[in-house]
């Protein structure tokens, strides 16, 4: 069936369209530098997406609950046994991208006899000081993009330059607090999740009817779960879980 | 096959398979040690004479939570290895591990502990309960004896961990039996001294222990180890020309704190050598 190369890229471009309209909904996670550490957000319907992944690291993944699940217990394993087998400061998520996430992303997603993995991940690893800060994104095809201050992990590459755009107009300017910065992400969240007209917005997204807006933050509190962390860069043995603040969201 | 023996299928290298979230079965196949399964080769007592002993430490009940300490000193027969050993190790960032017995051992089943306990909390999405964690420990223990019988590899540690909002106290014997001690526990060759000023003060001296304050629980440390510092050579003093102080640790339901060296030095000084 394959026996053709025009008919294997014929099949990957087939695998591709099929994962991305896969991942079309879900939900993108914002992942931002402060002061304290690296901030982490989302919402999710069902099962969660932030994940503690080893001393200074956190894991996130949209996509298949089931995949996710997968490569989560593989970087554990690796990054567990590493760390135990030489120092904690030895795993590093460059080299888990590197050498344990991206090359089986990259197998599963070229192997078209195989059920394709239906995940984009981002590894976040927090420094000493932010200028050490550190996110990496794993797309399904292995790809890998590398950031520092903020990281918006989405479903497609539109979507990720439309909502960092965003997400950088909410956030101070400046390496902040994590207090002063939640709002901004918890603003863009609620502008990636809504449409302007959802929101109460004209053409040049100024506000026009706010309580629109107010009924949008409401809703999604009720209607997904919050998921915020910090992976503290002075406490590092343990991320912090976040709760939500319904001011952020208006 | 027969089905018993189709349940017990090896893993890789002929180990079980690995139960989920219990890190020292993944580190099986990398592991030399007896620790995590492997049986020392070593036999007769020719390893002795090289193998570090010698501590003590203590961990009692003060108003706020628990309170756990240790001398730095490390021996080899009459040997002095080294007098800066930190022996309370912080254990998932919520719980302390005070070593007595080989260090080489003691510190590699801290580091499991520790590894397990974290690789549990974040594979499992949950803590493991407190028995759990004394599961783990004694298993360890366990594993160990034959390093221990052979007069090598014996370790008899104290686990300080919470139970909800409480802190708890259990004491080890070398094949992994724990025991909870209620107000106070002791261990290493310098505890029998320890041990008898803790009970009398426990019993008649003017506070019980669990109502000391802070400072009250800090300095009684402190004088603690003095004292078995002066009867058992295999525990280390404060010298004066190069002083490295004790380790303490304080425990509570919501903290984990290390008392820091300069805090020490000064209850050292002005309150245990009565420096004026």
């Amino acid at each position: 069936m394959f026996d053709e190369p025009y008919r294997w890229i014929d099949a990957i471009h087939q695998r591709r369209d099929y994962i991305s309209s896969q991942l079309e909904r879900a939900a993108p996670v914002l992942a931002v530098s402060v002061l304290e550490g690296i901030v982490l957000a989302t919402f999710h319907r069902q099962t969660p997406k932030l994940f503690e992944l080893y001393d200074r690291m956190a894991l996130a993944g949209i996509g298949h609950p089931a995949d996710l699940e997968s490569v989560r217990g593989q970087l554990l394993s690796l990054a567990h046994v590493e760390g135990f087998q030489r120092s904690p400061s030895d795993v590093t998520i460059e080299r888990l991208a590197l050498f344990g996430l991206a090359p089986k992303l990259k197998g599963a997603f070229e192997d078209i006899s195989v059920p394709p993995v239906i995940l984009n991940v981002l590894l976040a690893e927090v420094g000493q000081s932010p200028d050490q800060d550190l996110l990496l994104q794993v797309s399904f095809d292995g790809n890998i993009l590398r950031s520092t201050r903020q990281s918006v992990l989405a479903p497609d590459e539109e979507t990720r330059v439309k909502i960092a755009k965003l997400l950088e107009g909410r956030l101070p300017s400046d390496l902040s607090p994590l207090s002063s910065v939640l709002p901004g992400i918890g603003r863009a969240l609620l502008e990636a999740l809504h449409s302007p007209e959802e929101l109460g917005q004209d053409e040049s997204g100024h506000a026009v009817i706010p309580e629109k807006a107010e009924e949008c933050g409401r809703r999604l509190l009720s209607e997904r779960v919050w998921e915020g962390i910090l992976v503290d860069r002075h406490n590092t043995a343990r991320i912090r879980r976040i709760p939500a603040n319904p001011d952020w969201f208006r | 096959m027969n089905s018993s023996e189709r349940h017990s299928l090896p893993g890789a290298g002929g180990f079980p398979p690995p139960r989920p979230g219990y890190l020292p079965d993944l580190l099986r196949p990398y592991s030399s040690s007896g620790l995590t399964g492997g049986s020392s080769r070593l036999s007769g007592g020719e390893g002795l004479r090289g193998a570090a002993h010698g501590t003590t430490i203590l961990a009692f009940h003060y108003k706020e939570g628990v309170l756990v300490a240790g001398d730095r000193r490390a021996t080899a027969s009459n040997r002095i290895m080294s007098n800066r050993v930190d022996k309370i190790l912080e254990i998932d960032g919520s719980a302390l591990l005070a070593i007595s017995g080989s260090p080489a051992m003691a510190l590699e089943m801290g580091r499991i502990l520790d590894h397990s306990l974290k690789f549990y909390r974040r594979s499992q999405l949950s803590e493991i309960s407190l028995e759990g964690k004394l599961r783990i420990l004694a298993q360890l223990l366990k594993d160990n004896l034959s390093m221990a019988v052979e007069g090598i590899g014996a370790v008899a540690p104290l686990f300080v961990a919470r139970d909800g909002d409480a802190v708890r106290i259990y004491f080890y014997d070398i094949l992994g039996a724990h025991f909870e001690g209620v107000e106070f526990s002791v261990g290493g060759s310098g505890s029998p001294e320890v041990q008898g000023i803790l009970r009398y003060l426990d019993r008649w001296g003017e506070k019980r222990l669990g109502s000391l304050s802070r400072e009250e629980a800090l300095l009684l440390s402190l004088r603690l180890l003095e004292t078995a510092s002066y009867f058992d050579s295999a525990t280390g003093g404060v010298e004066g020309q190069d002083p490295v102080y004790p380790v303490v640790r304080l425990l509570t339901g919501s903290s984990l704190e290390t008392v820091a060296d300069q805090e020490i030095a000064l209850l050292y000084r002005s309150e245990v050598m009565r420096v004026r």
